[in-house]
Formats: structure tokens, sequence, C-alpha cells
């Protein structure tokens, strides 16, 4: 049994991991306060939540692979061909709509199941597979939108339900905040998702405990994938048009957005919500550089910096740093007769 | 340097003058249009009155009046030079020869093939970035350029996919394979003149089309064919002075850095009238949600803007009115760009909204014909001019309705490429 000295340094160990986006996220709407009040007013809104909305669905992807000590860099591709798919599938049509969504989905599922054996049974490195996979099926992409999408234009069911604006506030966001809730509760309080973080964080661990180690990881990838092509419908509606560099954007923003929110590279522990608030941090932090008026140059300097110190105080440097000074702490609680002086 | 300006009687009757003007334009550009497609068809402009005499280095210093219209709004928009008017003619002119079509699309499709012909000559088309229905169509019209030389046996194309380290790579690997010709678009401008030099001294001919501009035509490389871009901004600010008389404006540009965009910003800006103020300066990739987000940045700080500056047309109708939606802000605002997308015609027609103003060039993807016909004349000894020029004249959508009906939304109605064979590469 735990005492409650030791329950409460873990907390706080796993708290710090996930605190500083939040606080991150505070400054930088503080800073915007300051020097550029525009980006808080409601027409730079209308970009920021249903865009940070996409990114944090694919995000959200990511993160599952990255708690299994996994990376993908598949979301473009799948993205990509989501999109085109949806328009290919439907041929612009309402009533085929759902199977359009229906081929999108499939594919996110198809493809993030390949990573899944490829990195999970084959033991492939996820850097330089996932890569391939995603190169190949953007080049599929590609040759299906210029062969088979009779249109770039995408249903208008969809652009007509992306348009709604429920309280205000574009359903996109809506629609994200509650995959991300649905995805924190699933990992927090079932027993699937407990175990699904088991096995990130201590794959051997695990193994011993009777847990399917190798299922887990295929698992992780199919998840993603299925999410990735959540974001491409959620993107294909907001965008409209399916153009060529469809989906290009989520190479690495929602590897940063994951990184930046805590999660820990190494695998096992991660924050839905964390990983939500960082994607809106980041696209909020894109929005209101621009709305600063700093030279393209200069937007990425600052962007990448913006990262850099993300990264520095975030994750297992802080949740180290705080265990490094509370032990003693816990330490001296259970040992009170160490600070006594004999001398 | 003209702008077609609309008169003060057209803007009181606007409405009755500009539905008659769209009506009759759209009406001769739809018969031109169906008259120019069919494989085995000869082109009715073939039988129209043509401009231009002489010939030599293998070419007819000739076109077809019909043809040059379709393509350059006025037959008499040609290069002022004339050496460089006769390249211009003698590659314009080559559109209404008849080509394989069905062996066009298949190596439109597999991005190059082997012309059948048994001729010597291998000819590059290569790019950093090709992505883009705007890329897509240049390929195709260099594609049917090059099946009109029976001189050449190979066509090859490459486009990095926005990598620089690979479009300096597909460059050296052409080198490599002693091709014949290279027509490249530089979307890294002076970052590809190391190879672009290098190709030169190994005699390969290199010329670029869409006033892909790199430091030194002429030496260290062949040619630069377009519009003077210096020349496009100064109308862009013309338009502007005229249009918007004073307020805020912002620049919209592709790649950092690329020569089509520099070009007109730095002209356009000193041109603007006093009381106009360029706020924003942003590249967007010629992306359009990137367009959406820059479109929504700005208007987040300047949401009473009166101005847009830009090259793509399309991208412009899809990201700049999808963030004027979001943001709830009334698109009420002049446009010049450079592209005459049909789909960004048929968005302005549908938004049916008298305070919106749009002004377009050509998309020019009929330029590559003459860059490819330039290196080819230079392969025969011709001295070629290091720029070919073409002189600009803005249309007004009110007045030349860019939205033709028949063709695909992502195509431009100016490109010499048969619409038989456009619905080909772009069915529906």
């Amino acid at each position: 049994m735990k005492a409650p000295g030791q329950t409460f340094i873990a907390s706080a160990v796993v708290a710090a991991r996930f605190l500083p986006i939040w606080l991150a996220t505070g400054v930088l709407a503080l800073v915007a306060a300051i020097f550029a009040p525009d980006a808080l007013q409601h027409t730079s809104w209308a970009y920021v939540l249903p865009y940070m909305t996409i990114l944090a669905v694919a995000a959200l992807g990511q993160m599952l692979v990255v708690m299994h000590a996994g990376i993908d860099l598949s979301t473009p591709g799948v993205i990509s061909f989501g999109g085109n798919l949806i328009v290919g599938v439907s041929v612009g049509s309402d009533h085929k709509l759902a199977l359009g969504l229906l081929a999108c989905l499939g594919l996110g599922a198809g493809v993030g199941l390949a990573n899944g054996i490829l990195v999970g049974i084959l033991r492939l490195n996820p850097l330089i597979v996932t890569l391939a996979v995603g190169q190949i099926v953007l080049a599929w992409s590609l040759r299906y939108s210029r062969e088979v999408t009779n249109s770039s234009q995408v249903p208008e069911a969809l652009s007509s339900w992306a348009a709604e604006k429920p309280l205000g506030i574009s359903v996109i966001f809506w629609t994200g905040a509650a995959i991300t809730l649905v995805v924190a509760l699933l990992l927090r309080y079932t027993v699937v998702g407990r175990r699904f973080q088991a096995v990130g964080a201590n794959p051997r661990a695990a193994w011993m405990a009777g847990l399917h180690v190798r299922t887990h990881v295929v698992f992780a990838y199919t998840a993603a994938g299925i999410l990735y092509s959540s974001a491409a419908i959620l993107l294909a509606g907001i965008r409209i048009n399916i153009d060529p560099a469809f989906g290009a954007a989520y190479l690495l923003a929602p590897i940063a957005a994951v990184v930046i929110a805590g999660a820990s590279l190494s695998g096992g522990l991660a924050s839905a919500t964390s990983t939500w608030m960082a994607a809106l941090a980041l696209t909020f932090l894109t929005q209101m550089l621009l709305i600063l008026g700093l030279s393209t140059a200069m937007q990425f300097i600052v962007f990448g910096a913006a990262i850099i110190v993300g990264m520095m105080v975030s994750g297992d440097r802080v949740a180290s740093l705080l265990g490094r000074v509370l032990r003693p702490i816990e330490g001296q609680a259970r040992n009170p007769e160490m600070n006594v002086n004999t001398s | 340097m003209h702008v077609r300006k609309e008169p003060a009687a057209r803007r009181k009757k606007g409405p009755v003058l500009g539905v008659l003007g769209v009506v009759v334009l759209a009406a001769a550009l739809a018969l031109a249009a169906t008259s120019s497609g069919g494989t085995k068809v000869t082109n009715a402009a073939n039988a129209g009155p043509t401009i231009g005499k002489g010939g030599g280095f293998g070419e007819v210093y000739k076109a077809n009046v019909a043809t040059l219209k379709k393509t350059l709004f006025k037959a008499t928009l040609l290069p002022k030079n004339p050496t460089a008017r006769n390249i211009a003619l003698a590659g314009l002119g080559r559109a209404d020869i008849k080509v394989n079509y069905d062996l066009a699309l298949k190596c439109w499709k597999n991005n190059g093939c082997s012309t059948g012909t048994g001729g010597k000559l291998t000819v590059a088309y290569i790019e950093q970035f090709g992505e883009n229905v705007y890329r897509q169509m240049s390929k195709m019209e260099f594609i049917l350029q090059a099946l009109t030389y029976p001189s050449v046996g190979k066509i090859i194309y490459k486009s990095a996919h926005s990598d620089l380290n690979q479009g300096i790579a597909d460059f050296k690997a052409a080198i490599a394979q002693h091709v014949s010709l290279i027509v490249s678009y530089p979307d890294y401008g002076d970052a590809m003149l190391p190879v672009m030099r290098e190709a030169t001294q190994a005699g390969i001919p290199v010329a670029t089309y869409a006033w892909g501009y790199v430091t030194g035509p002429g030496t260290n490389y062949l040619t630069v064919v377009g519009e003077d871009t210096c020349a496009l901004g100064k109308v862009y600010a013309y338009v502007m002075n005229t249009q918007v008389k004073s307020g805020d404006i912002a620049f919209l540009g592709g790649f950092p850095g690329n020569p089509l965009s520099l070009g007109w910003q730095t002209c356009e800006k000193p041109a603007l009238n006093p009381n106009i103020h360029v706020v924003a300066t942003e590249p967007t990739n010629w992306d359009p949600s990137k367009v959406q987000q820059v479109v929504a940045g700005i208007l987040a700080k300047h949401p009473d803007i009166k101005g847009w500056s830009y090259e793509y047309g399309l991208g412009m109708a899809q990201g700049a009115v999808a963030a004027y939606k979001a943001a709830g802000i009334p698109f009420n605002t002049v446009l010049t760009l450079r592209t005459d997308d049909v789909g960004m015609g048929c968005t302005f027609d549908q938004m049916n909204n008298p305070k919106l103003k749009m002004f377009y060039y050509t998309s020019g993807n009929s330029q590559i014909r003459v860059a490819f016909t330039a290196a080819m004349m230079k392969l025969k000894g011709a001295t070629i001019p290091p720029k070919i020029v073409f002189p600009i004249e803005l249309q007004n959508q009110r007045v030349r309705d860019s939205c033709v009906k028949g063709y695909p939304q992502e195509a431009s109605a100016t490109s010499l490429i048969p619409l038989s064979l456009l619905h080909r590469m772009y069915p529906g």
C-alpha cells in the first residue's frame, strides 16, 4: 500500500509533465492581449478554433502511437488520400457522402493496420516504415485524384455541416472537443485504456503480466489511422475543395503538439486534453505571429524557438526535475528523525 | 502596358451591359474552345487569318489569330522584340498542329514517355513543385508542344514535390542523361542557378516560362519567357489606384522568395498612390489552405481591407472566400490576380456581389510552348534573346468572364490544350 506522501509525489510528477502547456497557453494569451489584441478577436478565433481542432484530432492519433514509443509519419498521406476518397467515392453527391466517409475511415484504418503490423509484428523502425508507407499512400492519392476524382469539391452536405456554428462556435470545434473527451475518458477510466497505457509505459512488465504487447501496438497505429482520417473529414468540410497540397501541413505539426503537450517519447504517459491544448497553442501562435506582422523568416524562427522552449519545459525533463526535488522531501517525511540535529 | 478600363457609362448600366458582354465573350470563347477540341479534328482556327510571316531554324513564324486571341486575349499582345515575337509566333503557332492526344495523355499520366518517332532528341520539363492544376496543365502543354517535333524521341518530366535538394538532383540527373533541352519553372529562384548554369555549360539549353526569372538570362541559361512581372506589378498598382483609391491592401505570394511573386510585389508597392497602404505581404505556397490561414490572419487585424494582389486566382477563390465566410465579413474587395482559372471566375459569378471587383491576367500555360520552341531553335543554331517578354493587359471579370462553360473548374480557358483533352485529363 502506497504512503500518502508517495501518492502525492507521483501525482505531482505526472501533473508537472502536462502542466507547462496549460501555463504556456495562458502566457500566450496574455502576450497576445498585450501585443496582438486582434488575435483574440472573433475573426481570428473563426479560423483558429476549427483548424486547431483538426490538428488536435491528428495529434491524438499521433499521441496513441507515441504512447507506445513509436512515431507515425503517414499522417499527410492518409489525410490527402482520405480527402480525395470523400470526393471520389461520393462523386460530389450528398446521397453517397456516407459511403465516401466510410471509405475515408476505412482507408485510415487500413493504413494504420499496415503500419501496426510492420512496426508491432515485424519490428521495423517506425520512423522509416511509416514515412515509407506515407509516401506510398500519398503517391496513390495523387494518382487517384488525377485519374478517378471527377471534381475537387466535397459534397454540399459536408461543407454545409462544417459551416454550422452551434452557440456561435464552429461545429468542427465541438466535434473535435467531443473526440478528445472520449479519448481522454477511454484512456483514463476504462480497463482497456489503462492496459493501453501500461503496455506503452513498460512493455516488458506488461508482457510478464500477461498482456498482448504486439496487439496493443497494432491497435495504436490502427486507431491513429482512424483519427487521421477523421481529421481528413473535418478538414474536407471546411476546405470544401481537395487540392494537391491537402493534408501536407500535418507531417510534423501533430508530433510537435504531442511532444510539447508533455508526452514521453519513450512511451507510456500522455494526456489527450493536454494534446488538445497544445494544438490550440500552436495554431494560435501561428495566427498571432501573422497578426503581429512579422516577416515570414521571423515567423519561422519564433515558431521554432517556441517549440524548443516547449520541449524544454514539459515532459520528461520537468517530471525528472520535480522528482529530484520532491524525493528528498518524501524521504524526510518518512524518516523525521533524520532532521534532528545531533550535534 | 494596358488595363482594360470599365467606362463610366458601363458602370451605370453595369449589370445589363456586363451580362451582354459576358454572354457574347463566353459564347465566342466557347465556340473557339469547342472547335479546337478533338483528337482527330483539325482546328477551325486553321482556316482563319494568321499573323506573322517567314521562318527559320525549322520554324514558321506564323500563328492563327484565333489561337493568339484565345491564349493572349488579343492577337496583338505579342513580344515587342522582333526576334522574340518570331519565337512566340512559332511556338504558339504549333498549338494548331495535330498530335496524338492518346499518347499525350499517356505521357502526361506517366510523367514522360517515348514518342515513338525514333527521334534522337530527349526533352525534359523539370520543376521543383508540380502538384497543382496550373503546373499539370503546363506539363501537358509541354508534352503537346514536344509531340509537334518528330525529332523528339523521348519526353521526361520531373517534379521535386517542393524539395529543393531533390530539384537540384533532378537537374543533375538530366545533365547526366545528356538531355537535349530543359524547360523549367525555378520555384526556388537563384537557388537553382548553379545547376541551371551547369546544364548550360554542358551545352543543354535551359529555358524558363511564367517569368521564372533567375539571375543572368542569356548567360547562365538560355532565356526567360513570360510577362514582365514588374510591369504586372505596375498594372496591379494602376488598378488599386483607380479602384481602391485609398485604404489598406495586402499582397499574397507563392513560395517565399519565388521570382514571380517578388517581381510584381517589388514594383507594385512604389507605384501605389500614397493613400494606399500595403499592410501585409505573405507567402502562401500557392496552397488554398494557406491562403485561408493568411487571409484570416490579415482580416483579424485589418477587417476593412480593401484589396488583395496575388497570382493564383483559384487559390484566392477557394481560400479567401472561405476565410471571409468564416469571419462573417462581406467579400467587398478589389482583387488583382495573375491567373484566369475557370473556378475563380465561376466563384465570382456565383457570389454575384457588385462590391467585389476582380481583374486578372492570363495564366500563361502556353508560355511553356514558347520556351520549348526557343530551346529547339537554339539547338538549330538560332540566337535567342535572353528575355521573351509578353505585354500585359489585365481583364475585368465583369467585362470578360473567366467562368467559361464546358471547362473544368481547375482549368484555365486561355490554355491551348484542346477542350476534349482537358476533359480527359480532368473527367467530369
